[in-house]
């Protein structure tokens, strides 16, 4: 579905490149998660992706059309949801959908259906001026769907949103999955990726650290743990013990055999974790 | 469909913000302005530069007698200065053009007699008498208001030769010669030998019709600038254009939708105020194809310069720049002695002088449908300029 070679970009105003020679591919109905920290480079990606920045250098292909060519038939296949909510406030939420769904050539959604989707059932004709943050965030998301697309963009789905509201987009976002939609997500909350991607990229720099699915990453670069808590005598005492390490797992029986557990939680290193020990640097 | 769609959305949008409706108020108090402060003719108060070639034994007869009916007084000789200046005078009647070359300032000082009101007293306007008739042409050009000679025959009736800057009525020349003559029998045999010349344009709006060029390119064109950035800018404030770029529409029918919003506003404040000042009388078909053409180029104008900022306070300056400029030609509009050759590059120049053209009962449509077509590529060159611009700068 996007196929990426040898991928530059620099802007007018600064020497240095916002992207540095990156290549990967993903596949049809593929969940793959752009991640980095601010400035890494992932908005300039998936600008150039998208068609919003022009592709300067590499060979690029979306949904089966060349990036080197402008085609706008392109975004009938696309959607994309920005991390900067941009609606129109004077309009209604049902009018900006209503607009949106007229300028494809394709069947669109109905804007009702997907206002309902997203949790603003009774706010269909409440102008988008008087939305909050998050509520403005849902329209965009929602909006970004009017065209049944088979490739997703996805700038920070679910920031700003509340645990519950995080939940609805989440499961939404595996529903469109099990569709087959094909969605770039892009985002530096690494929870998120690791629930919902299938193959993450770390990008720092303009350059691709690696590219895996979150479970490979996890076993190649986390370390099983435990978190023992015991009462020892008047005691409560506690350790943390590697299960890849033969000496750790002789404590975690010696603890079991002669002590009384109070509690004790395995630990699977996350995926900032391993980000921080792959590129040296924090997500934010 | 897309296209119509965006601009059924843009006028929604319009019709519920405050910029819709500035044009449409400020249309209508110019309106009000125009009808009820306006009068059609205004000699009141208003100066004028004579010339009396009579003996001045008549001269000061008819002066004293004006005096001794409270219509006149004398009071202290004026001085003016005159710089140097060129122009053409047309004689209406023959159509003979006469070009007068001014190459020295000159300092005169004319005697000055201010008429009055006999009821009230009070002054209705200022007479400037000169020596020549050269002095009094020069004058009349450069401060542009009506200058007269007079002229006895040897059979002791009077003749009189008007200098009008164009802007005047017919109604008007006959009130200036009533003004003039007390008799009856005078002025009927003055009419007779009446001749009229104008200096400027030969053909003739009254006061509130002359006004209107003006109003109709502030209103329409300069707002129109305005407000296209304006609309513009709420747009990129709130990031729907970069919505708009990922869709399969064109960005030009995003912008081309946004002059049809100020197209539809400028053709409602333009028509508010035109046909209640001019009726039927002039020819809407051709005044809407200029209002069009020129709405179209001065918002282009303005998408163009929009283009280049990312908001209202950055593009300030550069947006009141443009506003004075596009305002000076208004100054040579009403005074013809002020007409540099430069002047006529501002593109509201030939907006004003087209719209006068049209109110004119017969004006020249070749300069307005010639004008029409430059004001129609010129729009058409900046749109497409826009539009690159606005493709180029829809960056994440």
């Amino acid at each position: 579905m996007i196929s990426v070679k040898n991928l530059s970009h620099i802007y007018s105003n600064n020497d240095k490149l916002a992207i540095n020679d990156i290549s990967f591919e993903i596949t049809k109905g593929e969940t793959f998660g752009f991640l980095g920290p601010s400035g890494a480079g992932k908005s300039t990606t998936q600008g150039i992706l998208t068609g919003l920045l022009k592709l300067q250098k590499g060979d690029v292909q979306v949904a089966g059309y060349d990036m080197n060519k402008v085609d706008n038939k392109r975004f009938n296949k696309i959607g994309v949801s920005f991390e900067q909510s941009n609606v129109y406030s004077k309009l209604t939420a049902k009018e900006n959908l209503e607009f949106y769904s007229k300028l494809f050539d394709v069947p669109t959604r109905d804007p009702e259906e997907l206002i309902k989707l997203v949790g603003l059932e009774g706010k269909e004709n409440d102008r988008a001026g008087s939305f909050s943050k998050g509520m403005k965030h849902r329209l965009t998301f929602a909006r970004s769907m009017i065209n049944n697309p088979e490739l997703w963009f996805l700038d920070e789905p679910t920031t700003g949103l509340d645990p519950t509201i995080a939940a609805t987009i989440k499961n939404i976002i595996n529903e469109q999955k099990a569709k087959g939609v094909t969605t770039f997500l892009t985002t530096h909350n690494m929870y998120i990726a690791d629930e919902l991607c299938d193959r993450v990229a770390f990008i720092i720099d303009g350059h691709i650290k690696l590219i895996d699915t979150p479970k490979n990453l996890k076993m190649q670069y986390g370390k099983k743990l435990v978190d023992i808590e015991y009462v020892d005598g008047n005691e409560v005492k506690k350790e943390t013990l590697k299960l890849i390490d033969d000496k750790d797992k002789k404590r975690m029986y010696e603890i079991i055999n002669n002590y009384t557990i109070q509690t004790m939680h395995s630990k699977e290193a996350t995926l900032e974790e391993i980000f921080i020990q792959v590129t040296g640097r924090g997500l934010i | 469909m897309k296209l119509f769609s965006s601009y059924i959305k843009e006028m929604k949008i319009a019709a519920r913000g405050f910029y819709f409706y500035i044009e449409i108020i400020f249309a209508v108090i110019l309106l009000v302005i125009l009808l009820v402060a306006v009068k059609e003719e205004s000699i009141s108060k208003d100066a004028e530069y004579l010339y009396n070639d009579i003996p001045s034994e008549v001269m000061t007869y008819l002066i004293e007698k004006d005096i001794n009916e409270g219509k006149a007084r004398i009071v202290e000789p004026t001085e003016f200065e005159m710089k140097p200046v060129t122009f053409e005078i047309t004689n209406q009647e023959t159509g003979e053009v006469t070009l007068y070359e001014f190459e020295e300032e000159k300092i005169i000082t004319v005697e000055t007699v201010e008429r009055l009101d006999p009821e009230t007293g009070k002054l209705t306007r200022t007479a400037y008498i000169t020596d020549n008739e050269e002095d009094m042409i020069r004058l009349s050009y450069l401060e542009g208001q009506i200058g007269a000679t007079t002229t006895m025959s040897a059979d002791g009736e009077f003749s009189y030769k008007y200098y009008l800057q164009g802007y005047e009525t017919e109604r008007l020349v006959d009130l200036l010669y009533i003004l003039h003559n007390e008799s009856g029998e005078v002025l009927t045999t003055a009419m007779d030998s009446q001749v009229v010349r104008t200096i400027g344009t030969e053909q003739l709006l009254n006061n509130r019709e002359n006004l209107l060029p003006m109003f109709i390119v502030f209103t329409g064109s300069l707002m129109g600038f305005f407000i296209v950035m304006a609309y513009i800018f709420l747009d990129k404030g709130e990031g729907v254009i970069k919505a708009f770029a990922v869709t399969p529409s064109a960005v030009w029918k995003y912008l081309i939708s946004k002059i049809g919003v100020i197209m539809t506003t400028t053709l409602i404040s333009s028509l508010v105020i035109t046909i209640p000042v001019m009726g039927t009388s002039i020819n809407y078909l051709l005044f809407l194809v200029f209002l069009i053409v020129t709405t179209f180029a001065s918002s282009s104008l303005g998408l163009l310069v929009a283009s280049f900022f990312d908001d209202m306070v950055k593009a300030f300056g550069i947006m009141y720049g443009f506003m004075i400029a596009l305002m000076i030609p208004a100054f040579s509009f009403y005074i013809p002695s002020f007409d540099p050759v430069w002047l006529r590059f501002f593109p509201t120049y030939p907006m004003l002088q087209g719209y006068k053209e049209i109110l004119l009962s017969n004006g020249d449509t070749g300069y307005v449908l010639i004008y029409s077509l430059v004001f129609l590529v010129g729009g058409l060159v900046l749109f497409a300029l826009a539009n690159l611009k606005f493709k180029k700068t829809l960056t994440l």
